[in-house]
């Protein structure tokens, strides 16, 4: 029996999802951004782009929906993939991107190879930085979701609340925002291009598949399971074709371009504006 | 007779419906309450009309003492003479007296209250909400801003059917990590604290973490690795 070449990693809907949270994500981005900087010059620029202070709020808000409606959906989804006849083994186990005590020990050894004094771990099919990204992404959305809705029905918010409440959700939305922006386009960008293994671009994400090698090289322990659980040959996959690859790398490009302009120029400005 | 007890029946059954579908409502706010009178409370909309019997315009229970917001209050909280200290936060002109008012632009007298959202952002004047000549004190009992009716006669001018709770957002927020915050506005001060405390802790832990894993890939990339897939179980 010969090994896959390449084996599947994420779904399609799996990627079509990625591929949501990059654009609204970007989009958010500029618009929050202009808003936020528009008392810059630089601000100003952007957000004439988008229509002006009124008009940028408008997309800013109808893309926000469309995020939540994105978050929903996607939990739903995440509902049908826990094996509900055993549940506690399918959250905790090694498929789930729920956090247990094996990334505990993973994160050690991690650190322990960072000095050369031990091997690399053996990652499962997720390692612990991986499901970090994806619960930040899990628990910003919501936070992000909850202040925005707040702001955008003030009146009706302050007939639940007290209306002291909007300058908490203010801020909030604020710093979460910055958060967000500053994890994903330095810390995920980096992993996800610029980092030595992955340069110029890893593209498990969007082709859905990777090489063996690299599999077995980063996640050996997943590839072994696949092995005795005899789901590598339904694994296989073919090579993504040519002119997928070429619109996936200047995609890739283009939002990594996107997000250091913004970042940069974010970073520049911060001193020009105050949170309120 | 047993038709009777059954519509009976449908009945108590309609009422415990019902009753239960009330309980399930959430409990009134203090937002939802007016606030403006002791004796009488308004409707939430019916606030925004800005109509006001006259004995609430008055300080309840006219105290004969003048006060500082904040600070404690009791039968006799100042000595006769230190009541006789003109006290800003009370006045009716809150600029009385104060020496080249007329020459000066409220910006260089109140630096911190040109911050705000609405100054920096929607363009607003110091007037639009503090009105014309006199500006009276915040707590002044007969101000417009007085939090008693501050949201019928300021906020609702801009703001369709703004009520007394909406009015409690902070217009000239501290800002959000000083020690002003801290006494004057506690949530968003631990909010931006707890905010901020997250955002360098990711960073500082992940910022190095990628750094580090970048460099020994860099180093390493030669070298086979042990993969010791038995170690993940
Ligand atoms: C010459 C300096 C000066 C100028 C100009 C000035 N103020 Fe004041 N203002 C004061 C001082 C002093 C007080 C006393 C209370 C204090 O220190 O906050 C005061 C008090 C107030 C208060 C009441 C504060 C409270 O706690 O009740 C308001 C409202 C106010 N000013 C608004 C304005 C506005 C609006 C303008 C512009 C039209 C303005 N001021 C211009 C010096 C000034
Ligand atoms: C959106 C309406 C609005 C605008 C515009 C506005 N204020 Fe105020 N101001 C308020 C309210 C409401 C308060 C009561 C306390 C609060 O909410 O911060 C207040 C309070 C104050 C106080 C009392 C001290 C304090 O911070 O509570 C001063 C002084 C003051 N304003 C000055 C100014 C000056 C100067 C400007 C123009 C740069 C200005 N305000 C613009 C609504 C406004
Ligand atoms: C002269 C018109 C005007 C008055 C009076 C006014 N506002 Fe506003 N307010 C605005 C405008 C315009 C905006 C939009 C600002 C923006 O989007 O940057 C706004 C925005 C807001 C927001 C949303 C802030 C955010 O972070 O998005 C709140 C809350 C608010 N106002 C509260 C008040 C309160 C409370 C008062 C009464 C003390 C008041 N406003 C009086 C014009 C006004």
């Amino acid at each position: 029996m010969t090994l896959p070449t390449r084996i599947k990693r994420f779904s399609v809907l799996d990627r079509l999802s990625h591929v949501f949270l990059i654009l609204t994500f970007l989009l958010q981005t500029a618009t929050g951004f202009s808003r936020l900087y528009v008392t810059t010059v630089w601000g100003k620029k952007v957000n004439t782009l988008f229509g002006g202070y009124d008009t940028s709020l408008v997309i800013h808000e109808w893309t926000g929906m469309v995020m939540m409606v994105g978050f929903v959906l996607h939990s739903i989804y995440l509902l049908t993939r826990v094996d509900w006849r055993a549940p506690v083994k399918s959250i905790f186990g090694p498929d789930s991107l729920v956090p247990n005590l094996t990334d505990a020990r993973q994160f050690g050894q991690r650190l322990r190879w960072f000095f050369g004094l031990g091997p690399l771990p053996g990652f499962n099919r997720w390692s612990y930085w991986e499901k970090f990204d994806y619960w930040a992404v899990y628990w910003g959305l919501p936070l992000l979701a909850v202040t925005g809705v707040m702001l955008m029905y003030p009146l009706s918010t302050s007939r639940f609340l007290p209306g002291w409440s909007l300058n908490i959700a203010a801020l909030l939305h604020r710093a979460e925002a910055i958060l967000a922006v500053t994890y994903i386009f330095i810390v995920h960008f980096f992993i996800g291009h610029l980092r030595p293994s992955s340069f110029p671009m890893n593209e498990a994400m969007f082709s859905g598949s990777v090489p063996m090698e690299e599999a077995i090289e980063e996640k050996p322990a997943w590839v072994q399971r696949l092995k005795e659980e005899g789901k590598l040959e339904s694994a296989r996959s073919a090579a993504p074709s040519l002119w997928y690859r070429r619109l996936y790398f200047m995609f890739g490009y283009a939002a990594l371009i996107f997000g250091v302009y913004m970042l940069i120029n974010g970073i520049m400005h911060a001193r020009q504006i105050s949170l309120h | 007779m047993s038709r009777i007890s059954g519509t009976l029946k449908i009945a108590i059954l309609a009422a415990i419906l019902a009753a239960g579908a009330i309980m399930l409502l959430p409990p009134p706010a203090a937002a939802q309450e007016e606030v403006a009178s002791a004796i009488r409370r308004y409707k939430d909309r019916e606030a925004s009309t800005g109509y006001y019997e006259e004995f609430e315009v008055r300080p309840r229970r006219g105290r004969p003492f003048v006060e500082v917001p904040g600070v404690r209050a009791g039968v006799f909280p100042y000595s006769p003479s230190a009541a006789q200290v003109r006290n800003r936060y009370r006045l009716a002109d809150s600029h009385m007296g104060i020496a080249f008012y007329k020459e000066k632009t409220c910006q260089t007298c109140h630096p911190e209250q040109a911050k705000d959202i609405h100054t920096v952002r929607a363009n607003l004047t110091c007037r639009q909400c503090h009105g014309g000549e006199p500006i009276a004190s915040i707590q002044y009992f007969n101000s417009p801003m007085n939090p008693v009716r501050k949201h019928a006669y300021i906020c609702a001018k801009c703001h369709e059917g703004a009520s007394a709770s909406f009015a409690s957002y902070i217009v000239h927020e501290p800002a959000a990590g000083s020690a002003k915050a801290r006494t004057g506005f506690p949530v968003l001060y631990y909010a931006y604290w707890f905010m901020l405390v997250l955002l360098v802790g990711t960073l500082a832990f992940f910022i190095p973490h990628s750094l580090l894993v970048g460099l020994r890939e860099l180093f390493n990339k030669k070298r086979t690795t042990n993969n010791d897939a038995a170690d993940a179980h």
